[in-house]
Protein backbone atom coordinates (compact mmCIF):
# COMPACT_ATOMS: atom_id res chain seq x y z
CA UNK A 1 0.00 0.00 0.00
CA UNK A 2 3.40 2.51 0.15
CA UNK A 3 3.43 4.95 -2.26
CA UNK A 4 7.06 5.14 -2.03
CA UNK A 5 9.98 2.56 -1.82
CA UNK A 6 10.76 1.00 1.32
CA UNK A 7 13.43 2.22 1.84
CA UNK A 8 12.89 5.75 2.02
CA UNK A 9 9.43 5.63 4.05
CA UNK A 10 9.86 7.60 6.79
CA UNK A 11 9.89 5.87 10.21
CA UNK A 12 7.82 6.43 12.97
CA UNK A 13 9.26 9.44 15.04
CA UNK A 14 10.51 8.58 18.01
CA UNK A 15 9.28 11.53 20.14
CA UNK A 16 5.59 10.93 18.88
CA UNK A 17 5.83 7.31 19.61
CA UNK A 18 7.56 7.57 22.87
CA UNK A 19 4.53 9.79 24.22
CA UNK A 20 1.97 7.44 22.84
CA UNK A 21 3.32 3.74 24.73
CA UNK A 22 1.67 5.16 28.24
CA UNK A 23 -1.08 6.64 26.25
CA UNK A 24 -1.28 2.98 24.55
CA UNK A 25 -0.87 1.29 28.01
CA UNK A 26 -3.66 3.70 29.50
CA UNK A 27 -6.11 2.92 26.57
CA UNK A 28 -5.43 -1.28 26.52
CA UNK A 29 -6.54 -1.05 30.25
CA UNK A 30 -9.57 0.22 29.36
CA UNK A 31 -10.13 -1.80 26.82
CA UNK A 32 -8.78 -5.35 28.97
CA UNK A 33 -9.58 -4.16 32.56
CA UNK A 34 -6.58 -6.32 33.33
CA UNK A 35 -2.88 -4.90 33.49
CA UNK A 36 -0.86 -7.73 32.93
CA UNK A 37 -3.72 -8.28 29.91
CA UNK A 38 -3.35 -4.90 29.11
CA UNK A 39 0.31 -5.25 28.03
CA UNK A 40 0.27 -8.12 26.17
CA UNK A 41 -1.84 -6.19 23.70
CA UNK A 42 0.38 -2.97 23.97
CA UNK A 43 3.17 -5.62 23.00
CA UNK A 44 1.21 -7.46 20.38
CA UNK A 45 -0.01 -4.42 18.64
CA UNK A 46 3.44 -2.48 18.78
CA UNK A 47 4.47 -4.97 16.73
CA UNK A 48 1.65 -4.97 14.72
CA UNK A 49 2.62 -1.36 14.07
CA UNK A 50 6.22 -2.18 12.93
CA UNK A 51 4.32 -4.80 10.22
CA UNK A 52 2.16 -1.93 9.28
CA UNK A 53 3.99 0.46 9.69
CA UNK A 54 3.59 2.05 6.35
CA UNK A 55 -0.36 2.46 6.58
CA UNK A 56 0.81 5.21 8.86
CA UNK A 57 0.48 8.38 7.24
CA UNK A 58 3.42 10.87 8.26
CA UNK A 59 2.33 13.75 9.76
CA UNK A 60 -1.41 12.32 10.68
CA UNK A 61 -1.72 11.56 14.45
CA UNK A 62 0.53 8.79 15.75
CA UNK A 63 -1.50 8.15 19.01
CA UNK A 64 -4.78 7.77 17.08
CA UNK A 65 -2.87 5.37 14.20
CA UNK A 66 -1.99 3.30 17.30
CA UNK A 67 -4.64 2.77 19.12
CA UNK A 68 -6.52 1.69 15.57
CA UNK A 69 -3.81 -1.19 15.24
CA UNK A 70 -4.87 -2.03 19.15
CA UNK A 71 -8.15 -1.85 18.71
CA UNK A 72 -7.84 -4.33 15.35
CA UNK A 73 -5.75 -6.44 17.75
CA UNK A 74 -7.68 -6.59 20.51
CA UNK A 75 -10.78 -7.40 18.93
CA UNK A 76 -9.50 -10.13 17.06
CA UNK A 77 -7.89 -11.55 20.02
CA UNK A 78 -11.68 -11.59 21.54
CA UNK A 79 -13.18 -12.97 18.87
CA UNK A 80 -10.36 -15.99 18.90
CA UNK A 81 -10.97 -16.16 22.75
CA UNK A 82 -14.47 -16.66 22.05
CA UNK A 83 -14.38 -19.03 19.57
CA UNK A 84 -12.29 -21.32 21.12
CA UNK A 85 -14.43 -20.61 24.46
CA UNK A 86 -11.33 -19.88 26.25
CA UNK A 87 -13.26 -19.10 30.57
CA UNK A 88 -10.71 -15.68 30.06
CA UNK A 89 -13.30 -12.75 29.09
CA UNK A 90 -11.15 -10.47 27.81
CA UNK A 91 -13.40 -8.11 28.41
CA UNK A 92 -14.08 -8.79 31.68
CA UNK A 93 -17.14 -6.50 32.32
CA UNK A 94 -18.00 -5.39 35.46
CA UNK A 95 -15.15 -7.33 36.96
CA UNK A 96 -10.70 -6.85 37.00
CA UNK A 97 -11.05 -2.82 37.42
CA UNK A 98 -12.02 -3.50 41.15
CA UNK A 99 -8.15 -5.42 41.54
CA UNK A 100 -6.06 -2.95 40.28
CA UNK A 101 -3.84 -0.79 42.15
CA UNK A 102 -4.10 2.53 40.99
CA UNK A 103 -2.37 5.26 41.42
CA UNK A 104 -4.71 8.46 41.74
CA UNK A 105 -3.37 11.58 42.54
CA UNK A 106 -5.29 13.96 44.81
CA UNK A 107 -7.53 17.08 43.06
CA UNK A 108 -10.72 18.49 43.75
CA UNK A 109 -11.66 14.92 44.29
CA UNK A 110 -10.75 12.56 46.81
CA UNK A 111 -8.88 9.11 45.88
CA UNK A 112 -11.59 7.34 46.93
CA UNK A 113 -14.30 9.30 44.51
CA UNK A 114 -11.81 8.63 41.73
CA UNK A 115 -11.07 4.73 42.02
CA UNK A 116 -15.05 4.72 42.43
CA UNK A 117 -15.34 6.52 39.20
CA UNK A 118 -12.86 4.25 37.64
CA UNK A 119 -14.30 0.94 38.87
CA UNK A 120 -17.90 2.41 37.33
CA UNK A 121 -16.11 3.18 34.06
CA UNK A 122 -14.96 -0.71 34.31
CA UNK A 123 -19.01 -1.86 34.51
CA UNK A 124 -19.61 -0.62 31.69
CA UNK A 125 -19.85 -2.31 28.22
CA UNK A 126 -16.07 -2.18 26.80
CA UNK A 127 -17.65 -0.60 23.66
CA UNK A 128 -19.07 2.30 25.63
CA UNK A 129 -16.36 2.42 27.89
CA UNK A 130 -13.61 2.87 25.23
CA UNK A 131 -15.46 5.72 23.16
CA UNK A 132 -15.86 7.50 26.81
CA UNK A 133 -12.47 7.14 27.62
CA UNK A 134 -10.98 8.08 24.17
CA UNK A 135 -13.19 11.01 23.55
CA UNK A 136 -13.48 12.29 27.39
CA UNK A 137 -9.60 11.18 28.48
CA UNK A 138 -8.33 11.28 24.88
CA UNK A 139 -9.81 13.59 23.55
CA UNK A 140 -10.37 12.74 19.91
CA UNK A 141 -12.71 13.94 17.73
CA UNK A 142 -15.62 12.10 17.30
CA UNK A 143 -14.59 11.06 13.16
CA UNK A 144 -11.80 9.99 14.86
CA UNK A 145 -13.28 7.26 16.89
CA UNK A 146 -15.26 6.31 14.78
CA UNK A 147 -12.21 5.81 12.29
CA UNK A 148 -10.21 3.80 15.20
CA UNK A 149 -13.22 1.78 16.31
CA UNK A 150 -14.45 1.49 12.47
CA UNK A 151 -17.91 2.20 13.47
CA UNK A 152 -20.69 5.13 12.52
CA UNK A 153 -20.10 8.79 14.21
CA UNK A 154 -23.49 8.58 15.33
CA UNK A 155 -22.89 5.33 16.93
CA UNK A 156 -19.93 6.58 18.61
CA UNK A 157 -22.58 9.51 19.98
CA UNK A 158 -25.12 7.20 20.88
CA UNK A 159 -22.14 5.20 22.75
CA UNK A 160 -21.06 8.03 24.67
CA UNK A 161 -24.30 9.21 25.42
CA UNK A 162 -24.95 5.82 27.29
CA UNK A 163 -21.65 5.74 28.82
CA UNK A 164 -22.30 8.98 30.59
CA UNK A 165 -25.72 8.10 31.47
CA UNK A 166 -24.99 5.38 33.34
CA UNK A 167 -22.03 7.20 35.48
CA UNK A 168 -24.84 9.82 35.82
CA UNK A 169 -26.98 7.41 37.44
CA UNK A 170 -24.36 5.44 39.13
CA UNK A 171 -23.40 8.26 41.17
CA UNK A 172 -26.83 9.74 41.72
CA UNK A 173 -27.64 6.32 43.19
CA UNK A 174 -28.20 6.54 47.01
CA UNK A 175 -25.08 4.33 47.92
CA UNK A 176 -22.30 6.72 46.27
CA UNK A 177 -24.39 9.57 47.72
CA UNK A 178 -21.82 11.17 49.51
CA UNK A 179 -20.23 11.30 46.54
CA UNK A 180 -19.91 15.42 45.64
CA UNK A 181 -20.06 13.61 41.54
CA UNK A 182 -23.95 12.93 41.87
CA UNK A 183 -26.07 14.48 39.89
CA UNK A 184 -26.75 18.02 40.93
CA UNK A 185 -30.20 18.59 40.19
CA UNK B 1 -39.75 28.22 18.81
CA UNK B 2 -36.48 27.65 17.68
CA UNK B 3 -35.57 26.16 14.71
CA UNK B 4 -33.89 23.01 16.14
CA UNK B 5 -34.59 21.24 19.27
CA UNK B 6 -31.35 20.57 21.50
CA UNK B 7 -30.44 16.32 20.71
CA UNK B 8 -28.45 14.67 22.93
CA UNK B 9 -26.19 15.00 20.56
CA UNK B 10 -25.82 18.61 21.08
CA UNK B 11 -25.38 17.88 24.67
CA UNK B 12 -22.11 15.38 23.90
CA UNK B 13 -20.66 17.69 21.45
CA UNK B 14 -21.29 20.43 23.12
CA UNK B 15 -19.43 19.63 26.67
CA UNK B 16 -16.66 18.26 24.66
CA UNK B 17 -16.17 21.11 22.68
CA UNK B 18 -17.13 19.67 19.24
CA UNK B 19 -20.35 21.26 18.60
CA UNK B 20 -20.87 22.70 15.31
CA UNK B 21 -20.76 26.52 15.17
CA UNK B 22 -23.54 26.84 13.78
CA UNK B 23 -25.44 25.19 16.20
CA UNK B 24 -23.65 26.86 19.37
CA UNK B 25 -26.18 29.86 19.50
CA UNK B 26 -28.79 27.48 19.47
CA UNK B 27 -27.11 25.48 22.55
CA UNK B 28 -26.64 28.63 24.52
CA UNK B 29 -29.85 30.01 24.27
CA UNK B 30 -31.25 26.76 25.47
CA UNK B 31 -29.11 26.96 28.38
CA UNK B 32 -30.21 30.29 29.70
CA UNK B 33 -33.78 29.29 29.04
CA UNK B 34 -33.86 25.67 30.15
CA UNK B 35 -32.18 25.14 33.82
CA UNK B 36 -32.28 21.27 33.85
CA UNK B 37 -30.06 21.36 30.58
CA UNK B 38 -27.73 23.44 32.17
CA UNK B 39 -27.18 21.41 35.29
CA UNK B 40 -27.01 18.33 32.67
CA UNK B 41 -24.48 20.23 31.32
CA UNK B 42 -22.83 21.27 33.82
CA UNK B 43 -22.80 17.67 34.98
CA UNK B 44 -21.83 16.56 32.32
CA UNK B 45 -18.16 18.95 32.38
CA UNK B 46 -17.95 17.91 36.27
CA UNK B 47 -18.19 13.98 35.28
CA UNK B 48 -15.53 14.78 32.07
CA UNK B 49 -12.97 17.13 35.00
CA UNK B 50 -13.50 13.70 36.87
CA UNK B 51 -12.44 10.72 34.51
CA UNK B 52 -9.45 12.68 33.59
CA UNK B 53 -8.12 13.67 36.91
CA UNK B 54 -8.98 9.38 37.51
CA UNK B 55 -7.16 8.35 34.26
CA UNK B 56 -4.21 10.93 33.96
CA UNK B 57 -1.88 9.61 36.48
CA UNK B 58 -1.75 6.77 34.51
CA UNK B 59 0.55 7.66 32.22
CA UNK B 60 2.94 8.43 34.44
CA UNK B 61 3.60 5.16 35.85
CA UNK B 62 6.97 3.21 35.10
CA UNK B 63 6.33 0.67 32.31
CA UNK B 64 7.01 -2.97 33.66
CA UNK B 65 9.85 -4.80 32.70
CA UNK B 66 8.56 -7.18 30.78
CA UNK B 67 6.81 -4.94 28.63
CA UNK B 68 10.36 -3.01 28.43
CA UNK B 69 11.92 -6.08 27.67
CA UNK B 70 9.67 -7.68 25.41
CA UNK B 71 9.44 -4.03 23.37
CA UNK B 72 13.59 -4.13 23.55
CA UNK B 73 13.19 -7.79 21.56
CA UNK B 74 11.02 -6.18 18.93
CA UNK B 75 13.79 -3.84 18.12
CA UNK B 76 16.13 -7.13 17.15
CA UNK B 77 17.60 -7.32 14.02
CA UNK B 78 15.29 -10.44 13.41
CA UNK B 79 15.53 -8.77 10.03
CA UNK B 80 17.69 -7.18 8.01
CA UNK B 81 14.82 -4.91 7.57
CA UNK B 82 14.13 -3.70 11.13
CA UNK B 83 15.54 -0.16 11.60
CA UNK B 84 17.45 1.49 14.28
CA UNK B 85 14.91 3.67 15.02
CA UNK B 86 12.57 1.75 17.25
CA UNK B 87 15.41 0.20 19.26
CA UNK B 88 17.01 3.80 19.70
CA UNK B 89 12.85 4.57 20.89
CA UNK B 90 12.85 2.36 22.79
CA UNK B 91 16.14 2.29 24.54
CA UNK B 92 14.84 5.86 25.50
CA UNK B 93 11.98 4.93 26.81
CA UNK B 94 13.73 2.20 28.55
CA UNK B 95 16.60 4.52 30.38
CA UNK B 96 13.87 6.87 31.58
CA UNK B 97 10.97 4.93 32.70
CA UNK B 98 13.31 1.91 34.58
CA UNK B 99 15.26 5.11 35.98
CA UNK B 100 11.92 6.34 36.75
CA UNK B 101 10.84 2.96 38.36
CA UNK B 102 13.85 3.30 40.51
CA UNK B 103 13.59 6.50 41.82
CA UNK B 104 10.11 6.78 41.78
CA UNK B 105 8.92 6.41 45.19
CA UNK B 106 12.54 6.97 46.89
CA UNK B 107 12.59 10.11 45.24
CA UNK B 108 12.21 12.21 47.95
CA UNK B 109 13.67 10.19 50.56
CA UNK B 110 17.01 10.81 47.84
CA UNK B 111 16.46 14.20 48.22
CA UNK B 112 15.89 14.10 51.65
CA UNK B 113 19.54 11.94 52.26
CA UNK B 114 21.72 13.21 49.75
CA UNK B 115 20.36 16.73 48.86
CA UNK B 116 21.38 15.64 44.87
CA UNK B 117 18.05 15.34 43.21
CA UNK B 118 19.30 12.94 40.42
CA UNK B 119 15.53 10.78 40.10
CA UNK B 120 14.47 14.62 39.97
CA UNK B 121 15.86 14.82 36.86
CA UNK B 122 14.71 11.55 35.39
CA UNK B 123 11.20 12.64 36.49
CA UNK B 124 11.72 15.66 34.82
CA UNK B 125 12.94 14.30 31.63
CA UNK B 126 10.40 11.69 31.83
CA UNK B 127 7.31 14.18 32.16
CA UNK B 128 9.41 16.68 29.50
CA UNK B 129 9.61 13.28 27.04
CA UNK B 130 5.74 12.43 27.66
CA UNK B 131 4.27 16.03 27.17
CA UNK B 132 6.68 18.00 25.08
CA UNK B 133 6.49 14.77 22.59
CA UNK B 134 2.82 15.12 22.34
CA UNK B 135 1.99 17.28 19.18
CA UNK B 136 -2.02 17.34 19.92
CA UNK B 137 -2.19 17.94 23.53
CA UNK B 138 1.25 18.49 25.51
CA UNK B 139 -1.13 21.12 28.16
CA UNK B 140 -4.06 20.89 29.80
CA UNK B 141 -4.68 24.81 29.58
CA UNK B 142 -3.67 26.84 26.85
CA UNK B 143 -1.94 29.92 26.65
CA UNK B 144 -4.86 31.77 25.73
CA UNK B 145 -5.98 31.73 28.84
CA UNK B 146 -2.51 32.04 30.86
CA UNK B 147 -4.03 34.03 33.71
CA UNK B 148 -6.31 31.01 34.46
CA UNK B 149 -4.00 28.54 34.14
CA UNK B 150 -1.22 30.73 36.38
CA UNK B 151 -3.78 30.53 38.82
CA UNK B 152 -4.54 27.04 38.49
CA UNK B 153 -1.80 25.95 39.51
CA UNK B 154 -0.70 28.31 42.06
CA UNK B 155 -3.55 26.77 43.81
CA UNK B 156 -2.69 23.17 43.22
CA UNK B 157 0.74 23.87 44.35
CA UNK B 158 0.06 26.31 47.44
CA UNK B 159 2.31 29.16 46.32
CA UNK B 160 2.28 31.89 43.41
CA UNK B 161 3.84 30.04 40.01
CA UNK B 162 4.93 31.89 37.75
CA UNK B 163 5.23 31.24 34.06
CA UNK B 164 8.62 33.38 32.43
CA UNK B 165 8.48 34.65 28.77
CA UNK B 166 10.84 33.63 26.60
CA UNK B 167 9.45 35.32 23.86
CA UNK B 168 12.36 37.20 23.37
CA UNK B 169 14.68 33.65 22.92
CA UNK B 170 12.06 32.64 20.57
CA UNK B 171 10.10 30.54 22.99
CA UNK B 172 6.74 31.36 22.90
CA UNK B 173 3.81 29.99 25.97
CA UNK B 174 2.33 27.01 24.76
CA UNK B 175 0.46 26.67 27.76
CA UNK B 176 0.84 24.27 31.06
CA UNK B 177 -0.73 21.41 33.15
CA UNK B 178 -0.53 20.11 36.36
CA UNK B 179 1.62 16.90 36.71
CA UNK B 180 1.49 14.39 39.18
CA UNK B 181 4.31 13.91 41.33
CA UNK B 182 4.07 11.04 44.25
CA UNK B 183 3.50 13.22 47.19
CA UNK B 184 4.03 16.96 45.59
CA UNK B 185 2.05 18.23 41.90
CA UNK B 186 4.11 19.60 39.81
CA UNK B 187 3.29 22.48 37.45
CA UNK B 188 4.52 21.82 33.46
CA UNK B 189 5.09 24.92 31.08
CA UNK B 190 5.56 23.78 28.01
CA UNK B 191 7.36 26.54 25.41
CA UNK B 192 7.92 26.22 22.08
CA UNK B 193 9.95 27.92 19.03
CA UNK B 194 9.27 28.48 15.23
CA UNK B 195 11.16 25.11 14.64
CA UNK B 196 8.77 23.52 16.75
CA UNK B 197 11.28 22.77 19.24
CA UNK B 198 9.63 22.70 23.15
CA UNK B 199 11.24 23.22 26.10
CA UNK B 200 9.53 22.27 30.08
CA UNK B 201 9.64 24.37 32.95
CA UNK B 202 8.65 22.12 35.65
CA UNK B 203 8.06 23.69 39.13
CA UNK B 204 7.42 22.22 42.56
CA UNK B 205 8.30 22.46 46.00
CA UNK B 206 11.49 20.89 47.18
CA UNK B 207 11.31 17.93 49.58
CA UNK B 208 13.29 20.00 51.90
CA UNK B 209 13.03 23.77 52.77
CA UNK B 210 15.45 26.19 53.01
CA UNK B 211 18.94 25.20 51.45
CA UNK B 212 21.51 27.42 49.17
CA UNK B 213 20.47 27.76 45.62
CA UNK B 214 22.28 25.37 43.56
CA UNK B 215 22.36 24.90 39.63
CA UNK B 216 23.07 21.91 37.59
CA UNK B 217 23.03 20.10 34.58
CA UNK B 218 22.10 16.35 33.77
CA UNK B 219 21.55 13.92 30.30
CA UNK B 220 18.54 11.65 30.64
CA UNK B 221 18.04 9.93 27.65
CA UNK B 222 18.75 12.47 25.41
CA UNK B 223 17.11 14.77 27.31
CA UNK B 224 19.17 17.97 28.83
CA UNK B 225 18.39 19.02 31.71
CA UNK B 226 19.02 22.20 33.45
CA UNK B 227 17.79 22.15 37.21
CA UNK B 228 18.27 24.42 40.57
CA UNK B 229 16.50 24.80 43.88
CA UNK B 230 15.83 27.74 45.85
CA UNK B 231 14.16 28.11 49.21
CA UNK B 232 10.74 27.49 48.28
CA UNK B 233 10.54 26.24 44.75
CA UNK B 234 13.00 23.69 42.35
CA UNK B 235 12.61 24.43 38.81
CA UNK B 236 13.65 21.91 36.19
CA UNK B 237 14.11 23.35 32.60
CA UNK B 238 14.22 20.41 29.70
CA UNK B 239 14.59 20.37 25.93
CA UNK B 240 16.19 18.12 23.70
CA UNK B 241 19.21 21.36 23.06
CA UNK B 242 22.94 21.30 23.92
CA UNK B 243 23.86 22.16 27.23
CA UNK B 244 25.35 26.17 26.32
CA UNK B 245 21.95 26.45 25.05
CA UNK B 246 19.96 25.09 28.05
CA UNK B 247 21.92 27.24 30.23
CA UNK B 248 21.60 30.61 28.47
CA UNK B 249 18.08 30.07 28.73
CA UNK B 250 18.01 28.95 32.35
CA UNK B 251 19.98 32.07 33.54
CA UNK B 252 16.83 34.29 31.73
CA UNK B 253 14.51 32.11 33.45
CA UNK B 254 16.14 32.55 37.00
CA UNK B 255 16.49 36.10 36.16
CA UNK B 256 13.16 36.44 35.11
CA UNK B 257 12.16 34.78 38.58
CA UNK B 258 14.12 36.80 40.69
CA UNK B 259 13.17 39.68 39.21
CA UNK B 260 9.20 39.14 40.10
CA UNK B 261 9.82 37.57 43.12
CA UNK B 262 11.42 41.07 44.16
CA UNK B 263 8.43 42.82 42.92
CA UNK B 264 4.38 42.60 43.87
CA UNK B 265 2.49 40.86 41.24
CA UNK B 266 0.27 43.32 39.24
Amino acid sequence: MSTSPASDHPPLPQPELLAAIPRMRRYARVLTGDSSRADDLVQEALARAWEKRRLWAAGSDLRAWLFTVMHNVFVNQRALARHEKLHVSLDAEGEGFEAWQIPVRPTQYTRVELVELIQHVGRLPVDQREVLVLAVVEELRYEEIAAVLSIPVGTVMSRLSRAREKLRAAFADPVAGSSPLKVVK
Amino acid sequence: MSALPITDADVNAYVDGQLAPSRTPAMEEALVRDSALAARVADLRLQNAALRDAFDPWLAEALPERLVGATAGLAAPRRRTVPRWLGLAVAAAASLVVGIGLGWFGRDLDLNREGTPTTFTRQAALVHALYAGDVNRPVEIWAAEEKRLVNWLSKRLGFAVRAPDLNTLGFALVGGRLVAGNEMPTALFVYENADKQRLTLQVRKPAVPGGETAFHYALEGGVGVYYWIEENCTYALSGNLDRAQLLAIGRVVYGQLAALEASPPK
